[in-house]
């Protein structure tokens, strides 16, 4: 499967289109999911990054993703400081963690590398649960303000929606530019074959580092989200369950694919609920789903849509037959 | 504290670490065996190591089987389980590193769930290694902790003994090394890869039968031995059977040492910390061998 | 795409029209039926059911019947908020349920900003009444006043002098052995040693090896199933032979089976026993009846809130005061009088916290049994 570089206007449009109209017309309960997915769309992006761009697999983007969150809600609960203020100071202090703990390991081989990033999870965790003076520890950090945008508080599901909607296109249109610019083919050519792009003077670990860097922005800037929704957050919100399933909807969608990594979050942040009717079986299905998924489809999901550019022979046939 | 008290109590952990060590190593094979395969990373492993010993703990409550009869049905079962589901599952999902990772969560996550439906609470495993404690100088444990040190040693013993000296193990080695040679010299490699996979489930399985009578078995507790069955394996050396067992061996003891003499709360911290210090010194892990691996 | 969406808006509008008709009361139930609360969520679940079967049955509330809406949270916090949203969005009339003090925590959030009353039957952790919540009331006992009854007990009638504690990292753990440990100190007496454990932690031996050492005449576990009689087994496994001591974490007949002989002679505060007066017995014999020979085995000490809290507290007002949530809360707060298997009256003080004594039990012959002491 290839992948667009460009952003495909007329498509993005109709999708917003779509998306725009949806909390008008649905209930609340189903934009209360949707904010769910969108919210989720950042770590997964952010993953990315790192698993479809240098192949590598982390499974610390959960805890990052607490790290981002904690950050906002220390600094607005206990420092009284306003949401809007602490999203920079959120970002940088995910990528801070992340990059300090993950940079050495990225010159790991890929099976010590997911070794360490579980280490890494597991590590921020127990400290997020056990340093209870600076993080309320097992108690949470309750009452987080909503986001308030010129007086305006955005404290109710619905308006969230847009929020989340506007950090998730941002975050898209600017994943997509990354991915196009000359930085996102030094990536990709690392993840091709790092020997070969070291032979090309790529500077392999500098770029790795980079990837690790965008990843645990967009961690921290999807749980500065989090924490002003769910106003409430506890260590085991950012255990290594949540790594697991943010990488299972990184890579449910396709290699390389931006695309597919919006509709596996789509697909997969929302199972919980839209299996409810399998009732005791609910999770049962949620794995099946995985499993049958990556059996029937490991192209990804996007594979089952037609492809709208068409097959290289049937261009050239076009070309020629023109002259 | 009199003397013998904390000669007693290092003896005490020292055991309890070996003996959870042990499981933590023979889980740790099954991924091992594996990755010397297929290069793969099996995310279901800590499930079918908890889905092994709901097998035994099936098994044990309806025919009441001493231990070491116990142990073999619920293996040989697991390793036809294994090959079944390498047929119609696995074979579908390794052509793919990515692929195979998320397959493999879900498969985890179909038996994890698969159990709770059946056992939603925490029940005892019966007491198949008998009951009996035993005294030694200071420290006192359950006998069970001998015979699951002991049923490791001897387990290792016989697949060091099968990949070593019979036909079909070396057959295996071969396609673990090159499938493609392998195949050349007329090994049915397709069997064989079928035949390991079983082995990893069979080794699993087994691991749950050990550990059963020693604490009580639920249906979320693949996870956390998983996990460390995992980073043991890594710790030793992925392609190293040897290095696996010490790297369950030594995550074992890290744990109680640490748990004890510096914070029982932070006692996991400290293994993984350990555990990530020792990757940024020996990437290869203690007994690993540096097989040019493409990242 | 679009029509999936007209779809769905004209379904919902048909349900809403529909249900609109239909005058039932919808109590919302949220608890763990999926994940390690599962135990607990079962017993919630089963007195909610029997509460309702029986004011149904008389006739349901003013000429209305009463409707119970389960929703399953996993014992996750994060999946409790969405749970509470889902009733929220489903306009039910009230909740009544929750285990799980993080659960709670964050489930009341969006209950106090949406004025939902939220009646909770299985969170014990003090911060879940403060001055702050108006919408949320409590039930059970909260950890400060049962810890400290038990130090009381564990010290005055027990004599102990050499105490330990053994907790989960949790916030349940975490806040009994603040009030504990703050009551010990208080009688005078320092615990010997304490220590810390995860949940999810099978093995014990490096706590309870330094227990040993500190050679206790008491231990105290605040923690729950499976953890605490893992650790009742393996503390008698390398002979320590102090008493146990313990609050409503351990409050589940699990216990006794998982520790059948450690588990003997534990002191602990519950939230139910039925020696503690004969309509509790009345109550627990006919509740064992009627869920006996399922799939789960009868749990009296969960559901017994569950059923109290719907039968003798919500029903009354709904009663008084019907659905209308403002003048339900109102009711609530002024709400007093005598429920079954609590000594003295009870009533809501200034947080919502319902008042009571505790009830104190020990393990004894494979049961629990009302705990007389010397006193």
């Amino acid at each position: 499967m290839t992948h667009q570089p460009t952003i495909r206007f007329g498509r993005l449009c109709a999708a917003l289109a779509v998306l725009l109209v949806l909390p008008f017309v649905a209930p609340n309960y189903v934009i209360h999911v949707a904010n769910f997915v969108l919210i989720m769309t950042l770590p997964v992006i952010g993953l990315g990054f790192i698993t479809g761009f240098t192949g590598r697999v982390s499974l610390s983007q959960g805890a990052i993703f607490g790290v981002g969150a904690y950050v906002t809600a220390l600094l607005t609960t206990k420092l009284g400081w306003s949401p809007l203020a602490t999203f920079a100071p959120a970002v940088l202090g995910a990528i801070t963690v992340g990059t300090a703990l993950g940079g050495p390991a990225m010159r790991l081989a890929g099976l010590y590398f997911v070794m360490a990033t579980i280490g890494i999870q597991q590590i921020v965790w127990i400290v997020l649960l056990n340093a209870v003076e600076f993080t309320g520890g097992p108690q949470g950090v309750r009452s987080i303000p909503a986001v308030g945008v010129g007086g305006f508080e955005i404290d109710s599901t619905f308006s969230f929606y847009f929020l989340a909607l506007a950090m998730a296109t941002a975050s898209y249109m600017l994943a997509k530019r990354i991915i196009a610019s000359r930085m996102g083919l030094r990536l990709r050519a690392i993840s091709d074959d790092e020997l070969a792009s070291s032979a090309v003077a790529i500077d392999v670990t500098r770029n790795k580092v980079l990837a690790l860097v965008l990843c645990s922005g967009w961690a921290g800037a999807g749980g500065f989200l989090y924490a002003h929704y769910v106003r409430y957050i506890h260590p085991d919100m950012f255990t290594l369950e949540p790594s697991i399933l943010l990488l299972t909807m990184s890579m449910f969608g396709g290699y390389r694919s931006l695309e597919g990594m919006l509709v596996a979050t789509a697909i997969l942040e929302s199972a919980t609920e839209y299996l409810r009717p399998f009732g005791e079986f609910r999770m049962i299905a949620y794995g099946m789903l995985l499993l049958l998924g990556m059996m029937f489809f490991p192209k990804g999901v996007l594979s089952l849509f037609p492809r709208r550019s068409p097959k290289p022979a049937q261009l050239v046939k076009e070309r020629t037959s023109d002259a | 504290m009199e003397t013998t008290g904390s000669v007693g109590m290092l003896l005490q952990i020292l055991i309890g670490g070996i003996a959870t060590g042990s499981i933590y190593a023979v889980v740790g094979l099954g991924f091992t065996l594996l990755y010397r395969a297929m290069k793969m990373v099996n995310f279901a492993q800590g499930h079918v190591f908890m889905a092994g010993t709901f097998l035994g703990l099936i098994i044990a409550n309806r025919f009441a089987l001493p231990a070491i009869p116990l142990l073999l049905i619920v293996m040989v079962l697991a390793f036809l389980i294994g090959v079944v589901l390498e047929r119609i599952v696995f074979r579908r999902l390794y052509h793919d590193h990515d692929v195979f990772i998320v397959g493999a969560i879900g498969l985890g996550i179909v038996l994890m769930n698969t159990v709770r439906v059946f056992f939603p609470e925490p029940v005892p495993f019966p007491k198949v290694f008998g009951e009996r404690l035993v005294e030694f100088g200071g420290a006192r444990f359950q006998e069970a902790y001998l015979w699951v040190i002991g049923c490791t040693v001897v387990l290792v013993a016989l697949l060091h003994s099968f990949f070593t000296y019979t036909r079909h193990g070396r057959a295996m080695r071969a396609v673990a090394s090159d499938a493609e040679i392998a195949g050349t010299v007329g090994v049915n490699v397709p069997r064989a890869i079928a035949h390991i996979f079983g082995l990893t489930f069979a080794v699993a399985a087994g691991a749950g039968v050990l550990i059963g009578p020693l604490y009580f078995v639920s249906f979320d507790m693949g996870d956390m031995v998983g996990l460390k069955a995992f980073a043991a394996a890594v710790l030793g050396g992925i392609n190293s059977v040897p290095g696996t067992i010490l790297g369950g061996i030594a995550i074992g003891l890290l744990e109680n040492l640490a748990g004890t003499y510096i914070s029982s709360a932070y006692k996991d911290l400290v293994a993984f910390v350990i555990l990530l210090a020792m990757l940024v010194f020996r990437p290869n892990g203690l007994l690993g061998t540096s097989t040019p691996v493409k990242v | 795409m679009r029509n999936k969406l007209a779809a769905i808006a004209i379904l919902s509008a048909a349900v809403a029209a529909t249900s609109a008709q239909a005058e039932d009361i919808r109590i919302g139930v949220i608890a763990g039926f999926s994940g390690p609360g599962t135990s607990y969520g079962i017993g919630i679940r089963q007195g909610a059911e029997m509460a309702v079967k029986e004011i149904n049955a008389e006739g349901g509330i003013n000429g209305r019947k009463l409707e119970l809406v389960v929703v399953d949270d996993g014992s996750n916090p994060g999946q409790s908020v969405t749970a509470m949203q889902r009733l929220i969005n489903d306009k039910v009339d009230l909740i009544v349920g929750g285990w799980g003090s993080s659960q709670v925590l964050a489930a009341m959030e969006p209950a106090e900003r949406a004025g939902m009353p939220y009646v909770v039957v299985g969170a014990s952790n003090p911060r879940i009444t403060t001055e702050k919540n108006k919408w949320t009331f409590r039930v059970l006992q909260s950890d400060t006043l049962q810890a400290e009854e038990v130090a009381d007990i564990a010290v005055h009638r027990l004599g102990l002098k050499r105490i330990a504690v053994i907790h989960d990292a949790n916030d349940y753990g975490v806040s009994n052995r603040e009030s504990f440990v703050a009551r010990m100190k208080k009688l005078g007496v320092n615990p010997v040693e304490v220590q810390v454990y995860q949940t999810t932690d099978k093995d014990f031996t490096a706590q309870l090896t330094r227990i040993r050492a500190s050679n206790p005449d008491g231990l105290a576990i605040f923690g729950t199933i499976p953890a605490a009689p893992a650790i009742m087994n393996q503390a008698r496994e390398i002979g320590i032979k102090a008493q146990f001591l313990g609050t409503t974490g351990i409050a589940n007949e699990n216990l006794i089976t998982l520790a059948p002989k450690a588990s003997e002679g534990t002191i602990f505060a519950t939230m139910f026993h039925e020696d503690v007066d004969p309509d509790a017995r009345k109550w627990s014999d006919r509740y064992v009846k009627e869920f006996s020979g399922g799939s789960q085995p009868p749990r009296p000490v969960l559901a017994a809130w569950e059923y109290r809290a719907i039968k003798f507290i919500v029903a009354p007002c709904l009663k008084k005061a019907g659905t209308d949530k403002d003048k339900f809360r109102s009711c609530l707060t002024t709400w007093k009088g005598r429920i079954f298997g609590l000594p003295d009256e009870a009533y809501f003080n200034k947080t919502n916290h319902l008042v009571q004594q505790s009830v104190i039990v020990q393990v004894g012959g494979g049961e629990f049994r009302a705990y007389k002491g010397d006193k």
